[in-house]
């Protein structure tokens, strides 16, 4: 900027090279001759983590579904032809089944392509946020709001956030402020919420582990619920991941735990402690269900971290200890009776 | 320098009272808010639109609070002060939104208060009460006197007056005080005399600049209700470097003047309104001194770091919060942020900083929390972009005031302009070629029941730094 800096200039308003920005509905003047557009609606494009070893794992488990598929190509061919074999109609009806399946496989395929994108698209967005967040650049931030809106867009509940944010977007603000605008606007309605699902599954679990006959039964229900669980959050915070997608997120949730898992004991180990102690002393069955719930909630817990598309920053993180308070109580009261 | 008996006094004083209000204000939590800057930086403006926009519930996303609904209504209230004016929020209003013009400078201090409601995250109704004082910036440039002797002043102040080369040159005031014999007995007369081209150099300089007078005494330029007293009678002299004055001379009796200038007129401005602020913002016309060339800028920094030596910074202890109160938090702004596109703003930014870099670092030091940012309390401007090469000029348009000049005509305050208003100097603040033009304050849509809300660049930003975490 040292050689060519420019000069100042005055134009005229009715100047054909002029381009207004939006500033949003309440800061226009009434009388505006002018065009109005957009001018900072650039997106980002997030480069993929380079540099990984070879995913020899991956590949044995493409090769092998591609061998199975073909397995299956195959025998469906042979099922077509020997009903073309035996009367024409019937292989007409097999060939059409036959397509229709295909068809809806190609649609299950792709949909969970599609699921395990936008769960990349929700991880990328929180490492932006925290980008913004640590350089309080603007227009990062900007695109960040774009984004943001466009992935929640599908959310019925947001309507009103959504619409107020959109309405700042034109508003000379800051990147770090934009990012906690967003959280406040688009992930409030939606933490008390997720908090309400990790509660009601984690109570799910421990009353069902507390009275289930066997411990097989109880196995089986607490992984589904978590499944379950896992799901939901992920759909709540606008991600729309298939079964693969589910699979993933329980994995990072589970390989999550067993880093974390030293750290987050130190939170709640006087909870832990004293409800599971309490509760063994009333009932072995009772303290396994305890134990079954508290783990489910920080399952609850940690998967929120991983599909928040934005971190907590501005808005406070659910605590185990708020939870555990709640799912206490009932066997609490329980002991006093 | 040791404290001389009055200084311990005045301490002491400063103790006792803060010591008292700290009782009050355990039930009735008080922010005293200290808006700062010199003439022409826009206090007016920014408390204006700072009450404004709490009174009317303006478009604050960054103020959570407010944002969030917690805010359940806030009202003026009489203030504490009853000596002093009530600061005339209504006509600076009314100026600024029916008649579309900025207020007139401030002649006056004047002080208001503002009892906000709201809810605690946890729930709980409260209230915080918001004192904020107005005064003219011209006042501020005393605050530096407090620490200096006649001698040091005087020295200083002819210093600066032989330096500067900026019209209109004190040539009359220096030939009269050369002729003047700091050891011949005292005149009267020749006091006045000299104490009156003085004054009349002040007034010229301001005149001509506007936004900026570096050197005092504030008084001479804005006297309020002191015009004419024994007080403001008084000049540097040529003085020898060391010596006592011999009694009756000019030297004793200017020194005399001085000290009862400090004690009686700025002693207690300060003790009354900056002694005990909670939260501070300085304002800062960065781009009226871009506007006034390099000198102006040197001197806004010199006077920044002078003003800015006095006041009281940093967290205190348990003891310190019970007997001297100090601003934890402060918060540089760069006012007139629509004057430029908001492109530009980091680099404001990072000018104010580079201004005030003294005051940050010492104000960091003491463990005050410090930020600095572009600001706009009252926005003027849209912002445009004129296509042509190089990604086109980043330009602003709002309504031109009455009087200013562009592209070869004065404009009558009616007509709507683009501007660009050149590339800002980059951090050493070399080779600018930047001018800024004064725009009216933005004409805006009438809402229902009665005045709308003002736009704004960061004020909300600044709110929420400033008293954002006494409303959690």
């Amino acid at each position: 900027m040292t050689d060519a800096r420019r000069k100042p200039a005055v134009f005229a308003v009715d100047d054909p090279r002029l381009v207004v920005a939006d500033m949003g509905e309440a800061q226009r003047t009434p009388a505006n001759p002018v065009v109005v557009t957009d001018i900072a609606n650039e997106l980002v494009t997030v480069a993929p983590p380079a540099g990984r070893r070879l995913p020899w794992g991956t590949l044995f488990w493409s090769a092998m579904s591609g061998l199975v598929l073909m397995a299956l190509g195959l025998a469906v061919t042979h099922l077509v032809e020997d009903l073309y074999a035996r009367a024409p109609w019937l292989g007409a009806l097999g060939f059409a089944l036959a397509f229709i399946a295909a068809l809806a496989l190609m649609g299950v395929i792709l949909r969970e392509i599609f699921g395990l994108a936008r769960l990349t698209t929700v991880e990328a967005l929180r490492q932006r946020a925290l980008a913004v967040i640590e350089s309080d650049d603007r227009d990062g931030g900007r695109a960040l709001v774009t984004d943001m809106l466009s992935l929640t867009k599908r959310i019925p509940r947001l309507a009103r956030g959504r619409a107020r944010l959109a309405d700042h977007r034109g508003d000379i603000i800051d990147g770090r402020d934009l990012v906690r605008l967003a959280e406040r606007e688009l992930m409030s309605p939606l933490d008390g919420e997720a908090r309400r699902l990790v509660l009601a599954a984690s109570k799910r679990v421990s009353v069902v582990t507390a009275i289930s006959p066997r411990a097989a039964i109880d196995m089986i229900f607490v992984l589904i619920n978590a499944l379950r669980m896992v799901r939901q959050l992920a759909v709540l915070y606008g991600g729309r991941p298939g079964a693969l997608g589910v699979l993933r997120l329980l994995r990072q949730v589970v390989s999550h735990l067993a880093v974390t898992g030293g750290v987050g004991v130190a939170d709640s180990v006087v909870q832990q402690v004293i409800g599971h102690g309490l509760a063994t002393r009333l009932s072995a069955r009772l303290g396994e269900g305890m134990v079954n719930g508290l783990l489910t909630a920080r399952l609850g817990l940690l998967t929120i971290d991983l599909v928040r598309p934005l971190p907590f920053h501005e808005l406070p993180r659910p605590a185990l200890n708020d939870l555990v308070g709640t799912l206490l109580r009932p066997s609490e009261e329980g002991g006093g009776a | 320098m040791t404290p001389t008996i009055s200084e311990i006094f005045e301490q002491a004083r400063l103790a006792t009272r803060a010591f008292t209000e700290f009782g009050g204000h355990l039930l009735h939590p008080t922010v005293r808010l200290g808006v700062t800057g010199l003439s022409r930086a826009g206090k007016t403006v920014f408390i204006t639109a700072l009450l404004h926009g709490l009174l009317r519930g303006g478009r604050f996303p960054v103020f959570e609070p407010l944002s969030s609904g917690r805010i359940a209504g806030a009202k003026l209230s009489p203030q504490p002060d009853d000596a002093v004016p009530r600061f005339d929020y209504e006509r600076h209003v009314r100026s600024l939104v029916i008649e579309r013009e900025w207020p007139d400078s401030t002649r006056q201090i004047s002080e208001l208060r503002i009892v906000i409601d709201y809810q605690t995250g946890g729930g709980a109704m409260r209230t915080l009460t918001l004192d904020i004082v107005d005064y003219p910036g011209e006042w501020l440039l005393d605050l530096p006197l407090l620490d200096k002797s006649y001698e040091q002043w005087s020295a200083e102040t002819l210093t600066y007056l032989r330096r500067t080369t900026r019209q209109p040159l004190p040539t009359q005031f220096l030939d009269r005080i050369g002729t003047l014999d700091p050891f011949a007995p005292a005149d009267e007369y020749a006091a006045i005399e000299a104490a009156r081209l003085f004054t009349d150099h002040l007034q010229a300089r301001r005149k001509e600049h506007p936004t900026l007078s570096v050197i005092g005494p504030g008084r001479f330029l804005m006297p309020g209700d002191l015009a004419g007293s024994p007080a403001l009678t008084f000049t540097p002299l040529a003085l020898p470097t060391e010596g006592e004055p011999p009694g009756g001379s000019a030297w004793s009796m200017m020194r005399r003047r001085y000290d009862s200038y400090r004690d009686a007129v700025v002693r207690p401005f300060f003790r009354d309104h900056f002694a005990r602020l909670d939260r501070q913002i300085v304002l800062v016309d960065v781009l009226g001194a871009f506007g006034a060339g390099p000198e102006a800028v040197r001197d806004l920094q010199d006077a920044m770091v002078a003003v800015l030596d006095c006041f009281r910074v940093g967290r205190s202890g348990w003891l310190g919060a019970l007997f001297s109160p100090r601003a934890d938090r402060i918060l540089f702004a760069a006012t007139k942020a629509d004057q430029l596109h908001h492109a530009a703003h980091d680099r404001l930014e990072a000018i104010l900083k580079l201004i005030t870099e003294d005051a940050v670092a010492r104000a960091g030091n003491a463990g005050a929390e410090v930020d600095v940012i572009a600001l706009a309390a009252v926005r003027a401007t849209r912002e445009a972009l004129v296509r042509g090469e190089g990604g086109g000029l980043p330009s602003i348009v709002g309504t031109v005031a009455a009087g200013e000049w562009g592209a070869g005509h004065c404009f009558d305050g009616m007509t709507e302009m683009a501007f660009f208003p050149g590339d800002l100097p980059d951090e050493n603040a070399q080779g600018a070629d930047f001018r800024s033009i004064r725009f009216r304050p933005p004409m805006l849509e009438q809402r229902e029941g009665g005045i709308p809300a003002l736009p704004h660049i960061r004020l909300d930003r600044a709110l929420q730094f400033l008293i954002g975490d006494r409303l959690r």
